[in-house]
């Protein structure tokens, strides 16, 4: 089994709840959005711009973010996405199922979470 | 470094060769690229092998894969304005304009909301300010008038209540005028008063003032055309009927036709020659009522009453104001004593006539209102500005309570900001120039508006005197105090929701969860600290509004001691018109015969004065046995009237007996006095039969009857002496026709009015009112006042009703949730409902509270200036209480009743 097509497959299912959690907080523009999947997942999930933005843009499509071009003095302008309240109360539904999912799987599996 | 834009450009017509990208896409895009390049050459990497693992990031097969589209295009600005400083803090200002007036533009129902009802409040107060600057503010027309004073008589304190400022005598004044030192000019003017166009068919009244021919000379002003009078045209009885024209008659009355300088006016039947135009603007002294002509003061036995005749001549007939201007080295205090000198020399050499009289000196500024202190100007004015002050505050505590809960809703896009690295002050400058933008509009509106509404109130001046009346001043000092006002309105409704936006929880902001973030229940608390003010303000408001009413209400139930339904008056001149003593006698005569004959007609005489607008005009100068020195007698009404007056006017005779035909003019002089008057010198005693002298009586008069004291002046006005004496024995040539009708008097008076036209075509007799219409103009400032308060009350009302929505609404918005939930663990709707209608209830009499104190200290203010009103009234207070509950109920029912038909399940589905 090819393991770079296994990665695409497991992101498929997770990318929107990761990207979902990385607005939670505050809004951001795409690369940070990348970089800190990267960061916090220690390198073990990484989004290329092919595939990232296409993502943002369908989720901007079904209104559970909202991009803005911001500009600051003396920087390029960029664009920040921010979650939607759509989207928020998406990203807590999904967090529960992903929850629920993720310990049958456990259950099934014998693989330990704790 | 590649491009990377062009890049990105290629590789995605490589793979789809028929899509294209929005340039914004492509932006994004390249940004990431450019980025992850940066971010690799940082770290130390060879430019080569950066670009390399750049590319990386690029899979041909991910974006031909992944389902997509064009990124969605947002209508407007999508860009959040950029908070970083440019430096330049006029840049930064002009760009937080624009930015404000953007966010306006994305947002207009909440900016209309706002100019609205803020230009709402600031045109109501600067309606009223409009109005005091008119009367009291706006400086004479003349030149340098801060070197004007005025000269008037000083009566000793018990003469009577006619009020402190006095007219000289016309032989003072010309004394004065020769012996004072200190005036580089002093003149003397009468009026104005009514006189006929005696040259026009039917004839018709304007309004003349005599002054000296060093009037206009005094003044400092110059004719707009032609000239002024001459001083050989002041020197002879009689001799020069000249007459300069105001501005405003001409321009009205004449159609401001050039070549009327030459021609003659016939003025009460002598012809008159137009001389000069005044300057525009000028309307005499007196700041609300001015003459349409000037006439010398010479020609005052051709412009007067009979009575008045003697003017000229009388010592003691109190006829002149006196209008000086000081020589540039003496100041009010050198003149005052100066002319005090000269009374007292006048008073040891006319000891008659001016016994304990001594003069005033004031300057023209400080007597402005006729009869008005400075004090009570003042306290006028704060009364006149109190209630749309009022107003104004609750608009502007409606507009800050909006503004917060906007503030709650942007409160995510300030975080941002925040987050961004904006400056705090520079956030706050950002908000406070929206607010400032908003009050500049508002101010804007609001001043238009007011320049409308206060030519639309001064359009109801009755148009036969309009040009009479003073001009409306909106000028510099009305357009700085809207400007003023409306940035002091900025202040108080921008400011404090400003300073709460910027300082939210940043984290729980960002996240925009109200429910959590506590930062909506924050400012909800602001909402409510508003919501308490208005509803008390709007009290206090509608309560003097009230107090008010009920002062006219009680006005109007008062008793003035004559007939107050079937009865009408005429005023008629017939020595305008021409008539001499015998001539009038007569006419009096046939008129009183003709009307008598009408039908409907109960009974008809004659008076010298209109209820309720005759003062006390006349000393007593013999009371019994004892004659009464100048200064002693009580001043006095004087009316003269004919057979029949007081069963015609409906006033009640208590002894003695009225007059009848018997008193004629060669028979013993005869006099009835007023209760009042039989207590002040009779003293219980019976005055019939006793003698009885006004100042200038040559021969005393005996009392024949007592009538009861009614009110001359004013509705309820406090008791004041009167003598009637009979019009045969004291013929007057200007009259006050009194008809009593069985039933309604209007229609009887046109009857009346044909009637004596038939007669003679000369007279004018367009001048009749029915008894309610003499009550209603009687009562006029105070109908004026009560109708205005009453409107803003109610308009308080109606933004305080809009408060109390609005809180309760967003209100039961934040706390949906708990309502929700309450419903679903089944709470009845009801207890919903009474949850929030005595939430919102606990805040109106909280506010319902604070206004009834406020209330009761406006009340005191306005008990103090309206006659017949205590400081606590309690209907007012109880009825405005009611109302404002009732319209608080309202206000908060409709919210409450939707938060009890909230579906649970929807809202917990939601939240």
């Amino acid at each position: 089994m090819n393991p770079a097509k296994d990665d695409r497959e497991w992101k498929k299912g997770s990318a929107e709840l990761l990207i979902l959690s990385i607005l939670e907080d505050r809004s951001r523009h795409g690369y940070e959005i990348g970089k800190l999947i990267d960061t916090r997942s220690a390198g073990t999930l990484h989004f290329r711009v092919t595939s990232l933005y296409p993502l943002l843009y369908r989720l901007e499509e079904r209104a559970l973010v909202e991009g803005r071009w911001v500009e600051k003095a003396g920087q390029r302008r960029r664009r920040y996405y921010r979650l939607t309240r759509t989207g928020r109360a998406l990203l807590g539904r999904q967090r529960r199922s992903w929850k629920a999912f993720v310990e049958a799987v456990g259950r099934v599996t014998g693989i330990d979470y704790a | 470094m590649p491009d990377w834009r062009l890049l990105v450009t290629r590789r995605v017509r490589e793979i789809s060769p028929h899509e294209t990208l929005d340039p914004d896409t492509v932006e994004e895009l390249a940004q990431h690229l450019r980025d992850r390049y940066d971010e690799l050459r940082t770290g130390g990497m060879p430019q080569d092998a950066a670009v390399e693992a750049t590319l990386q990031e690029w899979a041909d097969e991910e974006w031909r894969d992944a389902p997509r589209r064009q990124p969605p295009r947002r209508p407007g600005p999508a860009t959040i304005h950029d908070l970083s400083s440019s430096g330049s803090v006029v840049t930064d200002a002009w760009r937080d304009v624009r930015h404000g007036w953007r966010l306006l533009g994305r947002n207009p129902g909440f900016g209309a909301t706002v100019v609205l009802t803020l230009a709402f409040g600031i045109a109501a107060t600067t309606i009223a300010f409009t109005v005091i600057n008119t009367l009291l503010l706006t400086p004479l027309p003349v030149t340098d008038a801060d070197r004007l004073v005025t000269i008037g008589t000083r009566e000793p304190a018990d003469a009577g209540d006619a009020g402190t400022y006095l007219p000289l005598s016309f032989p003072n004044l010309e004394d004065v005028q020769g012996r004072s030192t200190s005036f580089q000019s002093l003149a003397g003017y009468a009026g104005p008063f009514g006189v006929t166009l005696t040259d026009r068919t039917p004839a018709r009244r304007i309004f003349a003032e005599l002054v000296t021919a060093t009037y206009f000379d005094t003044l400092g002003l110059a004719p707009l055309m032609g000239r002024f009078m001459l001083p050989g045209e002041d020197d002879i009885p009689g001799a020069h009927p000249v007459l300069v024209l105001g501005h405003a008659a001409w321009q009205g009355r004449f159609a401001g036709r050039a070549d009327i300088l030459g021609q003659t006016i016939e003025i009460n039947g002598t012809a008159f020659t137009v001389v000069g135009i005044a300057p525009p603007g000028f309307k005499g002294l007196d700041p609300i009522f001015g003459p349409d002509v000037w006439i010398p003061s010479m020609m005052t036995p051709q412009l007067v009453p009979l009575e008045r005749r003697h003017w000229l001549t009388d010592r003691a007939a109190l006829s002149f104001s006196a209008v000086g201007r000081l020589r540039s080295t003496v100041s009010v205090d050198q003149a005052a004593a100066d002319v005090t000198g000269i009374a007292a020399q006048l008073e040891r050499e006319f000891p008659v006539a001016n016994r304990g009289r001594s003069v005033s000196v004031e300057p023209v500024s400080r007597r402005s209102l006729m009869g008005i202190s400075p004090q009570m100007a003042v306290l006028g004015s704060f009364a006149i500005l109190t209630i749309p002050g009022l107003v104004l505050l609750i608009a502007c505590s409606n507009v800050a309570s909006l503004v917060l809960t906007r503030a709650a809703a942007r409160g995510q896009e300030i975080a941002v900001r925040l987050s961004l690295g904006a400056g705090r002050s520079r956030v706050l400058r950002q908000l406070l120039t929206e607010h400032a933008l908003l009050g500049f509009l508002s101010g804007a509106v609001g001043l238009s508006a007011a320049w409308a509404g206060a030519h639309l109130l001064w359009s109801f001046r009755p148009p036969e005197y309009a040009q009479n009346l003073v001009d409306l001043s909106v000028d510099g000092s009305v357009v700085v105090f809207a400007i003023g006002i409306s940035v002091l309105t900025t202040l108080v409704f921008g400011l404090a929701p400003a300073l709460h936006a910027v300082r939210p929880n940043l984290a729980a902001a960002l996240t925009d969860d109200t429910r959590t973030a506590g930062h909506g229940r924050r400012t909800t608390r602001w909402q409510q600290a508003l919501l308490v003010g208005q509803v008390a303000l709007s009290l206090t408001a509608l309560a003097t509004a009230g107090v008010v009413l009920q002062g006219l209400q009680r006005a109007y139930a008062i008793d003035p001691g004559f007939e107050r339904q079937q009865l009408g008056v005429i005023m008629l001149n017939p020595g305008q018109a021409g008539y001499d003593d015998d001539g009038a006698e007569r006419l009096y005569q046939t008129i009183r015969e003709r009307v008598a004959a009408v039908p409907g007609v109960v009974s008809v005489s004659w008076a010298s004065n209109l209820p309720l607008f005759t003062g006390p005009s006349r000393k007593i100068a013999t009371a019994g046995g004892t004659p009464l020195g100048s200064g002693d007698g009580v001043l006095t009404v004087v009316n003269t009237v004919d057979v029949e007056y007081f069963t015609t006017a409906g006033v009640t005779i208590g002894r003695g007996r009225a007059f009848d035909e018997g008193d004629r003019r060669d028979a013993q002089p005869v006099a009835i006095i007023n209760e009042t008057l039989a207590r002040r010198y009779w003293n219980g005693r019976n005055p019939i039969g006793d003698r009885i002298a006004l100042l200038g009586d040559e021969v005393p008069r005996r009392i024949v009857g007592i009538a009861a004291t009614v009110n001359y002046d004013e509705v309820g006005e406090p008791p004041q002496a009167c003598v009637y004496v009979p019009l045969s024995q004291h013929m007057t040539d200007a009259v006050v026709l009194y008809v009593r009708t069985a039933a309604e008097p209007g229609p009887v008076l046109a009857t009346v009015q044909r009637e004596i036209q038939r007669l003679d075509d000369r007279l004018d007799v367009a001048d009749a009112r029915t008894i309610q219409t003499v009550l209603d103009q009687a009562l006029f400032g105070r109908i004026m006042g009560s109708r205005l308060l009453a409107v803003f009350g109610f308009l308080a009302l109606a933004l305080a009703s809009l408060g109390i929505y609005g809180v309760v609404a967003y209100t039961v918005h934040l706390r949906r949730r708990e309502m929700g939930v309450r419903l679903a663990l089944g709470a009845e709707p009801n207890a919903v409902l009474r949850l929030v209608l005595r939430q919102a209830f606990r805040l109106v009499s909280l506010g319902a509270g604070v206004g009834l104190v406020g209330a009761i200290g406006a009340s005191a203010i306005v008990s103090s200036i309206v006659y017949g009103v205590s400081p606590v009234e309690p209907v007012s207070l109880v009825g405005a209480a009611i109302v404002l509950a009732a319209v608080a109920f309202v206000a908060s029912f409709l919210p409450a009743r939707a938060a009890s038909r909230l579906d649970p399940v929807s809202v917990l589905r939601t939240h």
